[in-house]
């Protein structure tokens, strides 16, 4: 800065200036999540970054080791409440595992259906919000409006649109209504246009592509030790998604891609969302496609939800309702580990069974915690303004972050 | 059947073209224009009273509301039976399944010596429309309505639905119970097949 006025001039000294101190968050608009940066900058540079979480913070884990374990759905759908149905997938599968049973292969297609559909609304959520906070509204509503429809078809399935509470061990709750498979299709021909629209909008815009090209960025080896996982992981071009590394589900028979980038800025992590969004549309055609009949849930009462019929007439499957409501399925004593890919990175349950019908704990590795600790690392040194970016593209869900 | 790894080009370069200014705004604005012109022609449609030929997402509330799919799950009602009576023969199951605890059910006795509920307090403002109660429910007795509307109130205590505002009729949710009942295919339809 000296050599720009006369030479030997010392700004900082002549001036007095001194790191200036502030308060970003919690409830500044581009902290969404409720999240509170403590920032030293010089200038616009930021010199120090603390990160404050824990504003969302309501005891998730103690809170499911009050419930039984069917009724630590709901609990999982405020995870990452943009994307609730995986969340579900995700614990419902280490349940099973600990249990140790499988579900019918239709179950699973429907799984894999409430999934995507779950990613979908995620990613739209997050790109969207980052190209409002970088000034694009327009590509904002057109993506909100891609949501809704995404939306529209999750309630037709779940019941809901935020809160799904669809997944149950041993099942889902409900099988695809009349007519999903064309209403799915509608809403695929029309969100591919938003898409385009929402991309015409942006990957030509200097502004946009000043703004998130080399910011926020983070080296490979770096990402892999901060445990990166997820869209922010692939965008430093390491092919890690659970859905490749250890198929679950159904997805070992599907056909799709795993978009990676390769410096590990904002924009490859921005385009690799983007691009898995067009990924999860074609997974979802082939599961709408390929999705054979059957059962739903496991032929087992101790482990699934009886129909109202067996609750009337078949005495087993109405004893053990009986049972497994006031006490809570009893699955074996254990524990287990289960990761899936959630929209944000890998999502991983950790559940202890004492045998009872509880559990006794349920611990879960949010993708977003890992990659908010390594905020530091990619905005010390950086402007100011760069600082939304890469906080956007990290897509922290205050829900998950904090539990 | 295979999952693949997909480059994603970030080498976005812009051509002379797209780098003059007037261009790129033109080919922006056609695409904002395009949905501009699209909302404006549904205004038109609303005026010509041809509502239903519009292509809007948003709807004119509270004149005109959503009708939410079947599946939906509203606020959950009692199911008054045809005889004018409760169903609900006050078990508790769906006291014991419901994950905030915002059921308190205190049961009685009728002179047949049937089972019903004395009292049945639902309290709407912890209520998160889970649907448990419903799926654990042995009596088809409480079920998630399509009710959606103006549930907001203003004070937690006038939230607290009492058995007298919970009660419906059951032709107005026969739908729904034919909903329940066809979910979970049942075990012994599945047994007999094997
Ligand atoms: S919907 Fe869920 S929270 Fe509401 S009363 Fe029923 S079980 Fe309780
Ligand atoms: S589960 Fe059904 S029958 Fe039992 S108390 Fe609840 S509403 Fe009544």
């Amino acid at each position: 800065m000296s050599e720009l006025i006369r030479p030997g001039y010392d700004f900082h000294k002549e001036t007095h200036t001194e790191p200036m101190v502030i308060n970003m968050g919690p409830s500044h608009p581009a902290t969404h999540g409720t999240v509170r940066f403590f920032l030293t900058l010089d200038g616009e540079i930021i010199e120090q970054i603390e990160v404050e979480i824990g504003y969302l913070h309501r005891a998730f884990e103690k809170e499911c080791e009050n419930q039984f374990w069917n009724g630590v759905f709901p609990y999982t759908d405020r995870l990452d409440y943009t994307a609730a149905a995986l969340n579900n997938v995700g614990y419902a599968l280490a349940a099973e595992k600990l249990i140790g049973i499988t579900v019918p292969e239709r179950c699973q297609y429907l799984r894999v259906i409430a999934g995507e559909l779950a990613r979908l609304s995620g990613h739209y959520t997050n790109l969207g919000a980052a190209a409002l906070e970088l000034g694009a509204l327009t590509a904002f509503i057109y993506f909100v409006e891609a949501r809704e429809l995404v939306w529209d078809l999750i309630e037709s399935l779940c019941g809901a649109r935020l809160t799904h509470n669809y997944v149950r061990i041993g099942g889902v709750t409900a099988d695809l209504p009349e007519g999903f498979a064309e209403h799915a299709r509608e809403v695929f021909r029309r969100n591919r246009e938003l898409w385009d629209d929402f991309a015409k909008l942006l990957l030509k815009n200097r502004i946009f592509l000043d703004r998130m090209r080399a910011t926020g960025g983070i080296s490979r080896q770096d990402a892999i030790e901060w445990g990166f996982t997820g869209p922010c992981l692939r965008a430093c071009g390491v092919p890690y998604d659970v859905r490749r590394a250890q198929p679950y589900l159904v997805y070992g028979q599907l056909d799709f891609d795993i978009p990676v980038g390769e410096t590990g800025d904002n924009l490859d992590r921005f385009l690799v969302r983007l691009e898995e969004i067009n990924q999860s549309i074609r997974i979802l055609e082939q599961c709408l496609e390929r999705i054979p009949p059957g059962p739903i849930n496991v032929d087992n009462p101790e482990w699934r939800q009886p129909s109202k019929d067996d609750i009337h007439r078949d005495m087993e499957s109405m004893i053990f309702h009986f049972k497994n409501t006031f006490e809570g399925q009893k699955i074996p004593a254990g524990e287990v580990y289960q990761a899936i890919e959630g929209a944000n990175g890998e999502l991983g349950f950790y559940l202890v069974s004492s045998g009872a019908g509880k559990p006794l704990k349920c611990r879960v590795r949010p993708p977003c915690f890992a990659l908010t600790s390594a905020m530091p690392l990619m905005v010390k040194g950086a402007f100011l303004a760069d600082l939304i970016p890469t906080f956007d593209m990290i897509n922290l869900i205050g829900g998950e972050c904090d539990r | 059947m295979a999952i693949g790894i997909k480059k994603v080009d970030s080498n976005i370069t812009l051509t002379l073209w797209e780098r003059m200014y007037a261009p790129e705004i033109i080919r922006g604005l056609y695409i904002t224009m395009r949905h501009f012109t699209v909302n404006l022609w549904g205004l038109a449609l609303e005026a010509l009273g041809r509502r239903d030929k519009r292509k809007i997402m948003t709807v004119y509330y509270p004149e005109e509301t959503l009708t939410p799919p079947p599946a939906y799950r509203g606020r959950p009602v009692l199911v008054r039976a045809e005889n004018g009576l409760e169903k609900c023969v006050a078990c508790g199951l769906c006291e014991v399944a419901c994950p905030p605890k915002c059921i308190k059910i205190t049961g009685g006795e009728r002179e047949n010596g049937d089972r019903y509920p004395l009292t049945y307090e639902l309290d709407g403002g912890r209520c998160i429309f889970c649907g448990f109660c419903e799926e654990v429910c042995p009596k088809d007795a409480i079920v998630m309505s399509a009710e959606w509307r103006e549930l907001c109130e203003y004070g937690r205590a006038r939230m607290v639905y009492q058995k007298e505002a919970l009660l419906y009729p059951q032709r107005n949710l026969q739908k729904r119970i034919n909903l329940i009942r066809s979910r979970y295919f049942g075990v012994s339809r599945y047994r007999g097949k094997a």
